[in-house]
């Protein structure tokens, strides 16, 4: 495979950084349709697919990007597509057959302000959207949220190991200042071991019965039995894949949680809060599903009080308080969309709320 | 001697219950997918990308991989599987609201990109598993469970002409209407399904093939009255014929 920019360190926005990871992961086919803040991710995978004489298609709409995908996945291909915020609200129905159809499918939603059209500034608002689905039925969606474009490529990999380990639609949540910024990144060999997809694959049924991929369950029954596999098959996830970032939560009174962008700065939040002797820490979820939860109630047993820090109206709040199961307060930094919250504005309200 | 002069096709699978209501078209436009399926010998190598509508069971019919898509997403879901896997036959049964309502600009883009992938799809001028609405295809005057008083132009506009607008497509390298009201016409049908594949198998673009098909249980008609109708009602706004054939020209 022709390799780009592995090994060395560049200066790259955080959208070609996910671009260039999904190359490097070994997919081999891209279907998308443009939408600000992540149209690099289609306009830099137009050109290196062609290059690499792999599968790319501009599609007409999402709902056909995402069935494209579809498509793609149920040969065993690994293959993505991305979007962001309104336009992800168009595949909801195709994740939720890709759910039911256990496909391998990535994708990658680069989140904007919202609702409707809303506008192209950053925004963690589509954190419900990505993990409790907006889909039909009962399902998740594997999610991972990137903090630095770094762990955009990181992450990117991941996505594509995971989602192929599972069949489960796994999603990279950024947002617009992370597929927008420059940072420098490394690129390292995708790091994950190739999975077998040769036992449920559809190619062709040569020298075997044929295989079947469908979400119609005509009976009742038939839609009990595979909705308690399904499940079986996400306790293996919350069980084995839950990843977060701890710093400073050891004797911590307060404890910032807060994901992707907005946890750049309620990281720095919490050192200044120290340095203000605060006992001020920080839990940063990597996964939002499978979410943290059983690390959180852990902490719930001797810390004060959870802060969470987020660009939206407040939604991963709700899962902190479930998490922590009424132990101990739960509060809310917030900022409805935008630029996340800057650390000095964090630390203030933190004060005040402590 | 004997010799045998029907058989089940390989590609039609020998111990199924069959669950198209009795006398309707969908059973005979499967069994000539089958059979045109073993002719060309592509039992082994295709992958078809099922619809939503009565045509979804063909994947309880037919021994090939198969993958469901949703509702008028069949074409995008085929697109996929081609592009990942060209060496492979890719071929779409859809109906036609799934195909030319729902699903349109699915359809479309399709034939506009020429994907090199073949589409069968049943025109019974109605939502046949919903229980018999007006869709895309329903005629002036025709009368469904949402057009009670007939499709008039005021309310529903006009129908669709699928196999005329795929044809303008220049993607498009086979597109024809065909029927199965009569067994010359079923003989037809099945050439032109076979032309739809070979398009496909020799690289040249999109084949399409539309069929008039009869619905009895949502017309409440016996299956000869609604072959009849398929004849008087039906041809006379949905010609039959080859709209576009690229290895004539
Ligand atoms: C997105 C979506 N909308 C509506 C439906 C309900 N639905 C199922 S089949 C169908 C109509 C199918 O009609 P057609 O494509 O003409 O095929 P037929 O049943 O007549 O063969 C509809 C509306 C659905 N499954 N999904
Ligand atoms: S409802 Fe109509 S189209 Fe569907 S199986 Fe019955 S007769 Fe055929």
């Amino acid at each position: 495979m022709t390799q780009c920019l592995t090994g060395k360190k560049v200066l790259m926005k955080g959208n070609y950084a996910i671009a260039n990871a999904a190359v490097l992961a070994g997919c081999e086919c891209y279907f998308g349709y443009p939408i600000t803040p992540q149209s690099e991710i289609g306009e830099f995978m137009s050109g290196k697919m062609q290059e690499l004489g792999r599968a790319y298609v501009s599609a007409e709409s999402e709902l056909a990007a995402i069935n494209m995908t579809i498509g793609a996945c149920s040969t065993g291909a690994k293959a993505m597509t991305s979007s962001s915020s309104c336009a992800v609200s168009l595949m909801q129905e195709g994740l939720s057959y890709a759910t039911s159809d256990q496909l391998p499918v990535v994708l990658v939603s680069v989140m904007r302000g919202g609702p409707g059209l809303g506008n192209i500034y950053p925004s963690q608002g589509d954190y419900f959207q990505a993990t409790k689905g907006g889909g039909n039925g009962d399902y998740h969606l594997i999610v991972l949220a990137p903090s630095t474009v770094q762990e955009c490529a990181d992450l990117t990999y991941k996505a594509f190991y995971l989602a192929h380990k599972y069949k489960n639609p796994t999603v990279l949540l950024a947002d617009g200042m992370l597929g927008q910024m420059m940072e420098p990144v490394e690129f390292k060999k995708y790091p994950y071991p190739e999975i077998d997809n040769s036992k449920w694959a559809l190619d062709g049924a040569k020298g075997r019965t044929n295989r079947v991929i469908r979400s119609y369950a005509p009976l009742a029954s038939n839609q009990c039995v595979y909705l308690e596999e399904l499940y079986k098959k996400y306790k293996l996830i919350e069980e084995n894949e839950v990843e977060w970032e701890e710093i400073g939560t050891e004797d911590a009174d307060v404890v910032l949680v807060s994901f992707g962008s907005s946890a750049r700065n309620a990281k720095i939040a919490a050192k200044l809060l120290r340095e203000k002797g605060v006992k001020a820490g920080i839990l940063r979820p990597i996964t939002l599903y499978p979410f943290p939860a059983k690390r959180l109630s852990e902490l719930a047993l001797k810390v004060k009080k959870f802060i969470t820090v987020e660009v939206n109206m407040g939604q991963m709040v709700n899962d902190v308080r479930l998490a922590v199961n009424g132990k101990v307060p739960v509060e809310l930094i917030h900022k409805p969309v935008g630029i996340p919250p800057a650390p000095v504005e964090i630390v203030k309200q933190v004060e005040e709320l402590i | 001697m004997t010799t045998q002069v029907f058989k089940i096709p390989d590609s039609f699978k020998k111990d199924v219950r069959y669950t198209f209501c009795p006398g309707c078209d969908h059973g005979v436009a499967v069994r000539l997918v089958a059979e045109v399926l073993d002719e060309l010998g592509l039992t082994q190598n295709t992958i078809c990308a099922a619809s939503i509508g009565c045509s979804v069971t063909i994947y309880d019919f037919l021994n090939i991989d198969t993958i469901e898509s949703p509702h008028g997403r069949a074409m995008a879901v085929a697109t996929g599987v081609k592009r990942a896997k060209p060496d492979k036959f890719v071929f779409t049964y859809q109906g036609d609201g799934d195909f030319a309502s729902i699903g349109l600009a699915e359809s479309m883009h399709a034939a506009l990109r020429g994907e090199k992938i073949s589409a069968i799809c049943i025109n019974n001028t109605t939502y046949g598993m919903t229980g018999g609405q007006l869709g895309p295809t329903t005629i002036l005057g025709q009368v469904t469970t949402t057009s009670p008083t007939g499709r008039n132009l005021e309310y529903y506009g006009y129908p669709i002409k699928i196999a005329e607008h795929i044809a303008l497509c220049d993607g498009t390298a086979f597109s024809a209407r065909v029927s199965l009201d009569t067994v010359a016409n079923i003989k037809k049908a099945k050439q032109a399904i076979k032309k739809a594949f070979e398009v496909q198998m020799k690289g040249l673009g999109l084949g399409f093939v539309e069929i008039l098909s009869s619905c009895p249980t949502n017309w409440k008609m016996s299956p000869d009255k609604a072959h009849q109708r398929v004849r008087e009602e039906m041809m006379p706004v949905f010609n039959l014929g080859i709209y576009k054939d690229v290895t004539q020209s």
